[in-house]
Formats: structure tokens, sequence, C-alpha cells
């Protein structure tokens, strides 16, 4: 039976007509008969996990009063439709029920409804109408789905509280008014005309204050030289121009510190010197490419996104893991995503709320939201997650929030065409709107409690099933030739996009075919947004309508947007108006770069003082230090809530060992269907070592990103390596420092011979607050990326037998405890850092590995890093099942640890000092070592056990014993404490 | 090698085609992945396939509820046909979200397209678990396990939505568990993390009364490639290639 259906005249909130056992109400303003009728159907479920978690959640962050929370959903139908038919697409009425009004006893406590903001289309909306129509209700004409919570203990002013902070994003959504009266659903709205604005008579002062209030952020020099322009063509800008001109020259953007310092030349210098053979692609592209087996490349990129992910840690983090995995999509003429990570560096998830920097987010809420955004968007992208890091620094106020994408794609399609006159001009994937506008310069500009506030509408909104759609398509346009050329649409948006892929050529563009979902949009916007799950093609023009008709089948949103020309400008056009034509060559060469003072910076010599442990507690409680420490403790609670398998390619995963929970720090696919060949990818990221020493910290993580897969049987010499610096801004000691410690990894890269192939910089690590400017540590993160002949060939860290010898390979210095684990647990900081060695004992060292490895000698092995020895002990037990027996005498004897203590050897630094470049490996008894490893420092340093337990010793004097259940309990607190 | 082919449905947001398409082929058998878009405007037919495999994935991006907008059209557009092809005593898995859609739809457990009898709810974590997890087989007939009785499959496990809810099956055979989580000593696991989503019984797959649909959470096609941890899953699609072979 039908639900009558009229003007009726009522407002919302109140019901109608009983029908089918469902209430319809309807809301048609009564003075507007040219409104459809407006329905509202609440929904409920019997067994909502999603409101628990909430409430479990909330409580944990501050709101301990809030006894219950309940979530209703409201969908809104515009249009003559029958409800009760559309039933099945709201409900399963096995456990949800749908009602004609809320269910909500209003006494019970505050009610918020969350809905998109008038002139936003939902996400949900497509998939409302297209079930609409695929019941017979051809009649809704537009849909939306609001939420409704319901808070049980609390009063409206915390439950409001709670609904900005954690429930919805202001810049598309907002708080609903009950008593508002709705008359239509569909979006409107009027954009502000352009705006013509000229900076000819401007001041110095004037110049710069406009440029802080139109949230530019560009320095005097940029603003100078686009002034003088005014004057030389002729006429003032449009805000489109001006908006343009000062995002495509943002830091973000132009990299303008490290062009200035020469910092991309150096390393695109070593690399050309290496001149490796398996380098495809090297710092030109979207990402870099590497030679894999049979024709294939696989490519490696990886992206920060610290500003947003600061302020909106949801909406930034996951909008990392969107752009980064577009820039896959973006590489050549787009490659396919194979594995990703996220890698996160904020203040101590622990930290009390009143020692946080005023104006910043607190770190733990920062962690568990990126969490929640990993998992919210890489898991319906459908690539494994390689690598899940947290780490943790008191200089992050301003946190890093990076990611990496690897790829997959034929060699031949690994280069992109020029784009010729006459080429399309074609985006694809979502609307465009009003989320991240801005980003690129607010993302460049110092981070301080006023641009938090200011800016959170440079957070994007991430919708993955927008991007998953195009990442099914774009081989497919790729393998039928539609494809000239590809970029995604990150910083900048569409302007970036369009004028860095016709830089060489010229293009024009209509911006009222760019499809919105913002009908408020004005051109300068429409330009700039940095709406996310976008991609611009060229396309040639007789690919047209192949390219058309692929991605209609694939249910990707698409439109012609313009077209490449020979006029070397960027135009674009709006309503009738011309509201961009600025030459090329000015937009991409014009950019004056300041020169950055460069000063060696005074040296602190501070010094570590730690007294090692003596006595059998002293023991216990500096183990529990470091296993319990932050960067060393179990991490999986995290790991496992992204999916590490899909794809069906992964070998070795994050995790491994018995229970699936031992860290195996790599990550090994077979990229290939049929063939097992394998990819292996490491990182290596020490927030602690960039502190004391960024120039040794930066050589250290190259050395600990190889020495992880060398461990496991990869050869170095089929590795290539990816870079992402995170320094504070600029200033004479701050660009001395970074400037050699690119020197360092380049001069490293060279005498390794395992050449970068991409990299970013941000050099915007810097939060000011109350006057007070907290820098983030010196941080390079370094992803290796390597091949591998057959994945089944890789060895992993659990123990595999008892009574096998276990082998430390590598030099030791137990003095050199620097940024450790250990160190930071006894509260302690200083230098020196581990040194590793000469480039020629490293490589000889990793020599000897891949030749034992090859000869099956040994059969299970880790690198050492965070935590040193001990913490990949009591990893390879917990992994096993098995135990080990340390003996300190033979270390002793063999000269390796330096005298220090009571007992002339500083135990505690054998066993936590992180001795980067070394590793532990497992022997079976009978393997000639000595003729594996004669050319390399090595010491046998126990050996492994049936029983599950760890015992440390010097000779017959035992030291420390303990089973490793009691110490798995210690490690895996920190973070199932934190995520609830 | 049989000419049967499978067919595997995309629609916007399946992100596990390609690898169970392989897996089949894997098997020895023949797979196609077959866009919903191609079905819903006619240009494929599903009663082409001599069987079809709904695959993991976020379909239409969860929007609704899992599996809820890929069930509408799928009941709604073509109910008719997949009608047909049941009662033409077709196989049909559901892996993931693919179980997701055949419990939305109503054909598991009951096949009464259009009439849920059960729902798979989301995790009791209220988390996406990627978890591997150890699988044993009942000795409820369905082609799809069939000869593995008793057996353990270890294979992975990804989802947010996978706990088994329902209040009874109105259908000749009732719920039929084919698959429970289990710990080492095969025993049914009802505790997390060997159950990962505090599923009734330990139930992690279920088939019908005919034994020719299955719908399971963990996936098959993951522990299938000799660069796996596992091959169990390939058992699954060796059982349905010899089926169609027969």
């Amino acid at each position: 039976m039908a639900v009558p259906v009229g003007r009726m005249g009522l407002m919302a909130g109140v019901a109608g007509e009983v029908s089918g056992g469902l209430v319809s109400s309807n809301h048609s303003g009564i003075d507007c008969p040219d409104f459809m009728p407006i329905h509202a159907i609440y929904t409920q479920s019997q067994d909502d996990a999603e409101a628990r978690n909430w409430l479990a959640f909330l409580r944990r962050r501050g709101h301990p009063a809030l006894y219950d929370l309940k979530i209703e959903r409201v969908f809104w139908l515009e249009g003559e439709v029958r409800v009760e038919k559309l039933l099945p697409l709201f409900i399963n009425p096995v456990h949800q029920s749908a009602h004609s009004k809320s269910m909500f006893d209003p006494a019970s406590g505050p009610i918020l409804e969350i809905a998109y903001r008038p002139a936003v289309t939902d996400p949900e909306t497509p998939s409302i109408l297209a079930g609409a129509r695929a019941l017979g209700e051809r009649g809704l004409a537009f849909a939306r789905l609001s939420r409704r919570f319901q808070f049980v203990g609390i009063g409206q002013a915390e439950a409001q509280q709670i609904a900005e902070r954690f429930l919805f994003n202001k810049v598309v959504e907002r708080l609903r008014d009950p008593n508002e009266a709705v008359h239509s659903l569909i979006p409107s709205g009027t954009p502000d005309p352009v705006a013509t604005i000229s900076l000819k008579e401007l001041s110095k002062g004037e110049l710069l204050q406009l440029s802080r209030r139109l949230s530019w952020y560009a320095p005097l020099s940029q603003l100078k030289v686009i002034q003088a322009h005014e004057v030389e063509r002729g006429r003032p800008y449009t805000d489109a121009e001006v908006e343009i001109l000062v995002q495509t020259w943002s830091d973000h953007c132009y990299h303008t510190t490290w062009k200035s310092l020469g910092l991309l030349k150096k390393l695109s210098l070593a690399t050309e010197r290496i001149n490796h053979p398996l380098v495809v692609s090297s710092f030109k592209d979207n990402a870099g490419g590497m030679k894999f087996y049979e024709d294939w490349v696989i490519t490696i990129k990886g992206e920060t996104h610290n500003f947003p992910s600061s302020i909106a840690p949801f909406g930034g983090v996951a909008t990392k893991h969107g752009g980064v995995i577009r820039d896959t999509l973006g590489f050549g003429k787009g490659a396919y995503p194979i594995g990703g990570t996220t890698i996160m560096g904020t203040m101590d998830p622990s930290t009390e709320d009143s020692a946080l920097p005023s104006g910043t987010l607190h770190p733990e809420l920062i962690v568990s939201e990126s969490i929640r955004a990993t998992a919210y968007y890489v898991n319906p992208m459908g690539i494994p997650m390689m690598h899940a890091l947290y780490r943790r620094h008191p200089g992050y106020a301003k946190c890093l929030a990076l990611g990496h994408s690897i790829g997959l794609i034929p060699a031949k399609f690994a280069m992109k065409d020029a784009v010729r006159k006459g080429d399309l001009c074609v985006l694809a994937g979502g609307e465009t709107g009003r989320d991240g506008i801005h980003g690129a310069t607010a993302s460049s500009a110092g981070m301080s409690g006023e641009t938090v506030a200011k800016e959170s509408a440079a957070v994007q909104i991430g919708h993955p099933v927008t991007e998953r759609r195009f990442a099914t398509a774009i081989p497919v346009l790729r393998d039928t030739g539609c494809i000239r050329s590809i970029t995604d649409l990150g910083a900048g948006g569409i302007s970036c996009g369009a004028g860095e892929m016709g830089a060489e050529t010229g293009v024009v563009l209509d911006l009222d075919r760019v499809p919105l979902k913002d009908q408020t949009l004005t051109a300068w916007e429409i330009l700039l947004s940095e709406s996310q799950e976008r991609m611009l093609l060229a396309v040639p023009p007789e690919k047209l309508a192949e390219v058309k008709a692929i991605l209609d089948r694939y249910e990707v949103g698409h439109a012609v947007i313009g077209e490449f020309t020979d006029s070397n400008r960027l135009q674009a056009s709006w309503r009738g108006q011309k509201v961009v034509d600025l030459e090329m060559t000015f937009l991409w060469e014009a950019c004056p770069l300041d020169p950055i003072p460069v000063r060696e910076p005074l040296r602190r010599a501070a010094s570590l003082e730690i007294n090692p442990p003596q006595t059998p507690d002293e023991w216990t409680r500096a183990i529990h230090g470091v296993i319990g420490h932050y960067h060393c403790c179990d991490q999986s609670p995290a790991g496992a809530r992204f999916d590490t398998t899909v794809q069906a390619r992964t070998a070795v995963s994050a995790y491994g060992g018995r229970t699936h929970q031992m860290p195996t720090n790599l990550y090994v696919s077979a990229p290939l269907r049929g063939r097992n060949y394998g990819m292996i990818s490491t990182v290596a990221f020490n927030p602690l070592y960039g502190a004391i020493d960024p120039v040794g910290m930066a050589r250290l993580m190259v050395i600990e990103a190889v020495t992880k897969a060398v461990a496991a049987g990869a050869d170095y010499r089929e590795m290539v390596l990816c870079d992402n610096f995170y320094t504070p801004r600029a200033r004479p000691e701050v660009a001395w420092n970074l400037s050699r410690m690119v020197e360092a990894i380049a001069d490293l890269s060279v005498e390794l011979g395992i050449p970068f192939i991409s990299g970013k910089d941000s050099s915007s690590g810097t939060y000011e607050a109350d006057g007070q400017s907290i820098d983030v540590p010196y941080t390079l993160v370094i992803s290796a990326m390597g091949r591998i002949p057959d994945v089944r060939r890789i060895v992993t860290k659990e123990f595999k037998a008892a009574e096998n010898q276990v082998f430390l390979v590598g030099s030791v210095d137990a003095e050199a405890l620097g940024g450790t684990v250990y160190a930071d647990s006894c509260g302690m900081a200083g230098g020196p850092l581990f040194f590793p060695g000469e480039s020629p004992s490293i490589r000889r060292r990793w020599d000897a590995l891949l030749t034992m490895r090859a000869g099956g000698a040994y059969v299970s092995a880790s690198a050492i890093a965070e935590g040193g020895t001990f913490l990949r002990l009591f990893e390879a037990s917990f992994g096993s099942g098995l135990g080990v027996e340390i003996d300190f005498s033979a270390v002793a004897k063999s000269g390796e640890g330096q005298s220090s203590g009571k007992d002339g050897t500083r135990f505690d630094g054998i066993l936590f000092g992180e001795l980067t470049g070394s590793v532990l490996i497992e022997v079976p008894r009978g393997v000639p070592v000595g003729s594996y490893l004669h050319a390399v420092p090595h010491v046998q340093i126990g050996e492994v056990t049936a029983n599950a337990a760890l015992t440390i010793k010097n000779g017959n004097q035992r030291l420390w014993h303990g089973p490793v259940s009691d110490l798995v309990e210690v490690w895996s607190k920190p973070f199932k404490e934190m995520m609830g | 090698m049989s000419s049967a082919t499978t067919a595997v449905l995309y629609a916007p947001g399946t992100n596990c085609h390609e690898e169970t398409a392989s897996a089949i082929e894997l098997a020895g058998g023949k797979a196609e992945v077959v866009l919903l878009h191609d079905l819903l405007d006619g240009t494929r037919r599903l009663k082409d396939f001599q069987a079809a495999v709904i695959p993991g994935g976020f379909s239409y991006g969860d929007h609704l509820g899992a599996g809820r907008v890929f069930a509408t059209l799928l009941v709604a557009r073509l109910g008719e046909r997949l009608q047909e092809f049941l009662t033409a005593g077709k196989p049909l898995l559901g892996i993931c979200n693919g179980f997701q859609v055949l419990s939305e739809a109503g054909v598991l457990p009951c096949r009464s397209l259009g009439r849920p009898a059960m729902a798979l709810l989301e995790n009791e974590s209220a988390r996406f678990e990627d978890r591997k997890v150890r699988l044993i087989v009942t000795p409820l007939e369905s082609l799809w396990t069939r000869g593995l009785s008793g057996q353990i499959l270890e294979m992975p496990s990804a989802h947010g939505e996978g706990r088994v809810f329902s209040q009874g099956a109105d259908c000749p055979g009732g719920f039929r568990a084919a698959l429970r989580y289990a710990d080492a000593a095969g025993n049914p696991a009802l505790s997390f993390p060997e159950n990962p989503n505090g599923s009734k019984d330990a139930i992690a797959g279920i088939t019908d009364e005919t034994g020719l649909v299955l719908g399971l959470m963990p996936h098959p096609e993951r522990a299938s490639f000799p660069a796996n941890d596992s091959q169990d899953g390939l058992k699954i699609f060796k059982n349905l290639v010899d089926w169609l072979e027969e």
C-alpha cells in the first residue's frame, strides 16, 4: 500500500500518516508549492556496536559522566516516493527498525543531529538514489542521511563539545537545528563573484597584511615579484590568479627551502652518479620506479600530511593515505598500488593535559584518531598495510604523519608522454567541494594556535570508495592506450594539476564543466580546492569516447574540463568571465628563492651517565623500561586494524611468528601472479636519534633500513631508497644541519651503491604558541624497497630450534648509548650515537651475510635497531615459543664490548645498545661460521633453549632470568591500554 | 580444464575480485570478472556462467550497511535471474563482503531472495580485525567443503562486520554452519582473538540447504598462492572446479 503523499504543510518533526506499519512524515514547506514532499525515516539497530564503541571511546577521553549513547540514522527523502518500498535499502529487519519519528525520548538526554551542510552533497546520496531507482522508486529526487546522537548522563553543552570535537567536520557538516523548516534537500547556494585584486599601490606592510588575511602566507619577495608583474602586464589580477601564484610558489608545492639550499639536486646527482641499472624513474614523476622482473616496474613514494593531521587527525590522516595512493596511480601512465605504510610521530600519548603546548590536540587523540582514519581509508582501498609505526618525541607539537605507497606497472607504461595541443583535459573521480582550500599555503606556514583555528578548512575529507573506483579503472584506461599523461590532484587542486601538466604547452579550462558537490564555490575555489579523490588525465581526442565508456562502466565520475593548447598560458573561464590568464613561464620560473643563510650550530656535548644495573631487580627495571617503551612495545593492537593480506600477494607481513603478533620489521610480497619473485620493504624512523645528532641519525636510518632487508636475505645491490624529511622552519642552524643531512645520505648512497629514487621534504616543523616555539626533532624516514628472486627464501626473526647458536654479526660499542630507547627509558638524553662503521666495512658485513644466507647457514635473523639486542632476543623467543640463554663472557673475551663498570664490560650497553648495522643470526650447530664470517666482526652470544625464558649470564654468574610470558605482559600493555 | 566459467562479480568498492579470479584459475578453473554494471545494463548475463562468486571489498563504500546496496540492486534488478541461477543448481560463493551481500539479499541462510533472515553485525570489538584464523570444517554437506570435514583450514580474516546474528532460519535444514573458528586443537573458538568477531557458536561460514551456496567471512583466496603462508583456501576453489568438471 502506498503512502499517500501530498503537500501537507507539516514542519519537520511532525508525524504524518501510517502505512504498512511505517509512519511516514511529510514536511514540505506550505508556502513553497514548487517543492516536492519531504519524508524523514528514522532507523535504529537493536545491537549497535558503533554506539558502544563511541561510548567507550568518549568515556576514556574525558567524558566519564557519559552513561549511555545511542545512535539513530535519519534518511531524508525528497520526491514522490512510496517510502515502504525503500525499506530494504534502509534496514535489515533482522536487527534494524524504521520509524516515522525519532525513537529517542528527549527526557533521557541531549540529542544532536549531524547533517551535511545544505550546499554539500552527502557521500551516501548517490547510493540511496541508485538503490531507490533499482527498487522502482523513480520519484525520489534527492536524499540525505543524517545521524542523531543521544547522550545520557551529560548536559547539552558537553554533548555539543563532544560533537564538535569528534563527531563531525564543520567544513562540510553541521548540527541541524531540530526546529529548522526543511523546504528542499537539494544542494543550493550562490557563489561569490570574482574579485579583482591590485597589489600595485600596496606598501610592504600592506602586502604582508593582505597575505596573512587571505591565508596566502607568502614571503615578501614573492609578493613583490607578483606586484611588479602586475605593472608589467598592465592589468590587476583576479583573485584566482593571485591564489594560483602564491600556492604554486608555496614551500609545500615548490619546495622553496630545499631549492634555495640546492638540496633537491644533491640527491638526484648522487643517483645519477650511481647509474644503477634497475632505476627506471627517479625524482621526476609522482613516484620513483625500479625495474622488477619480466618487464614490470615497482614504484615507491612517501608523503607527509603533518599540518592537517595535527589540527584534524581523522581527516588529515585519511587523506594522507588517499594522496600518496594517488601518487602511485599518477605514476607513469598509472601504476596499481600494492602496499602502503602509516608512520606517525607525535608527542608522548601519556602526556598530562596541563603539560601540552596550548592549542595542540592531545597526542593520544592524534594517535587513536590516526589509527581509525588509516583503517577507514586504506582497508576499503584494498591495499595491504606493510608497516604501521608509532613513535614519540616532545618536539612533535606539530606531528609527523607519513604514508608510503608502493605500486606495480608494466615497464612500457612507466613513462608519461608529452601532452600535445588538442589533447583533452579530463577530470575523473569525485566532485569538487570546499574542503582543502588553502591546504598548500597553510601547510607551508608556521603552525600556531591561530592557524589551527583559522585553517581547519584546509583539511580535506576523504571518501575511499571514490578513489577505489578509479584505482580499478585506471589500469584499464592505461592498457587500452587512453592515457597520454595522468596526475593526481592534491595540493593546489585543478590549478596545480593542469598547470603542471600543461607547463610546456598551455591549457584552457572551462570551470563551468567541473562537477561540484558544493554549489557556493566561486572560480578561485574551484581551481584551488583540494577535494580528494580526483585525477587529471590528458587524453588524445580520438580516445575520448573510449575513455568515457570505460569510466562509465566502472562508475567513475568524469568531465572534460579543458584542452591543452600551444599558448604557453594557463587560462580559465567561469560563467562567461575570463578568470585566469597567466603565462606558464611566469608561473613556473619567476618564483624568487630567498637566500637562506647557513650557520654551523654550536655542539652541545651532553654525554650520558647511566649506571649499569647490578642486581636482578635493577636488571628487571631496565628490561621492562625497554620492552615497555612506546617505540619497542607491541603495536599490533593498532596494526591489526589494517588489512595486511588483501590482494593475496603477501608472503611476510609486519606481524609473524607463532601467534602472528611478533613484529617482523619486514613486508614481503609476490606482486606477479604465478611467480614467486618478491618485493621487500623495510622502514627506519628514529626521532630520538634526530634530536641528538641529525647527521649521524641520517646515516643510521639508511643503514638500518637496508640491514633489515639484508638480514632477511635480500641483496642490497637490488634495492632503492625513498627519503622523507621533516625539519624545523629554516633558520641558519637548521639550514646547516639539513644540508649536512642531505649531503651525508647522498654520499652514503654513492658509497653503498644504493640509489634514492623518490623523496619528499617538509621544512615547516615548527609550532608556535604563547611566544614559545617548538621544533620537531630532525626527522628522516628511510624506506628501502628491493626485489628478491623467490619470496620463499626469506628468513624471519623467530627462533627455529633449541640448541641452535645465536651470533651477533657486526661491531659492538657498549658505550654509545646516545638516543637509545634504554637511555630514554632512564629519562636521559645525550650522545654519542652508535657509529656503525664506514661504508666498506658495512658492505663487507652485508656480503658475508648474503653468502651465508645463500648457503642456508642461518635459519633466523634480525637487524638490531631500537631496543637493541635484547628486544630482538625477546621477540625471537616470543615468536617461536622458545627461549634463549645469553652468556656475556664470550663478548667480553672477543674484546668487542668496551671496558667500563665494575665487571670490566658494560653488559647493559651490549644488551640495549642500538647496534645499527649489526645482525642477530641463529645458526644450527656444526655450521662453519668462521669460514663465512672471517672478514667481519662476529661473536657467539648464546644459545636457543626449549624453555621459553630469557637467561643472561656472565660465565657461571647468572645476572638475570625470567619467563618470556612475564615480559609479554609488559610489552603488550601500552597500546592495549591506549586503545581501550 | 573445464570450459565452465565462474563469474566473479564486481561492484564499485569491490577489491578482492582479481585475486579471487586468479585463485580459481590456479585451482584449474576458468574465471571472469563480471561488472555488476554490465549485468544491470544487460550486456552480460548471469546465465552464461556456471558458477558465481561475490568477492570481498567494501561495495558501494558500505553505504547504508555492509553489502546493503549491492544486495538491493541484486534482488531488485536481477532477482529473477539470480533465482533462475540458483534453481538451475549453480554454485554461489560469497566471501567477506560477498557473504554480507548474500545475507542482506536473503540468499543465505534460506534462499529467500529479498527476505533477509540473518545479519552480519559489527565485530564485538567494534573494530576492523586483521587476523589469521583457523577454521574447522563441519560435517554438513556442501560442494565447497566436500571431503574437508574435520579438517582445520588456516586463512586470513579481515573485516569489521562479521558477527553472525540470526533468530533462527525458517527453512528446511535451518541455519547450517559450514565453518567454525577454531583453536589449535580444532575446538570451536568462542573468544577473541581466535574468534575475531564474537560470532555466536564460532560461526565463520554457513551454507544453504542444498550445499550449493556458501558464505564465509575469512578469505580462502588469500591462502591459495605459493607465496602465501597457507594454501588451505585453494581446497575450496578446487572443490568448485572438481564439481564443475563432473
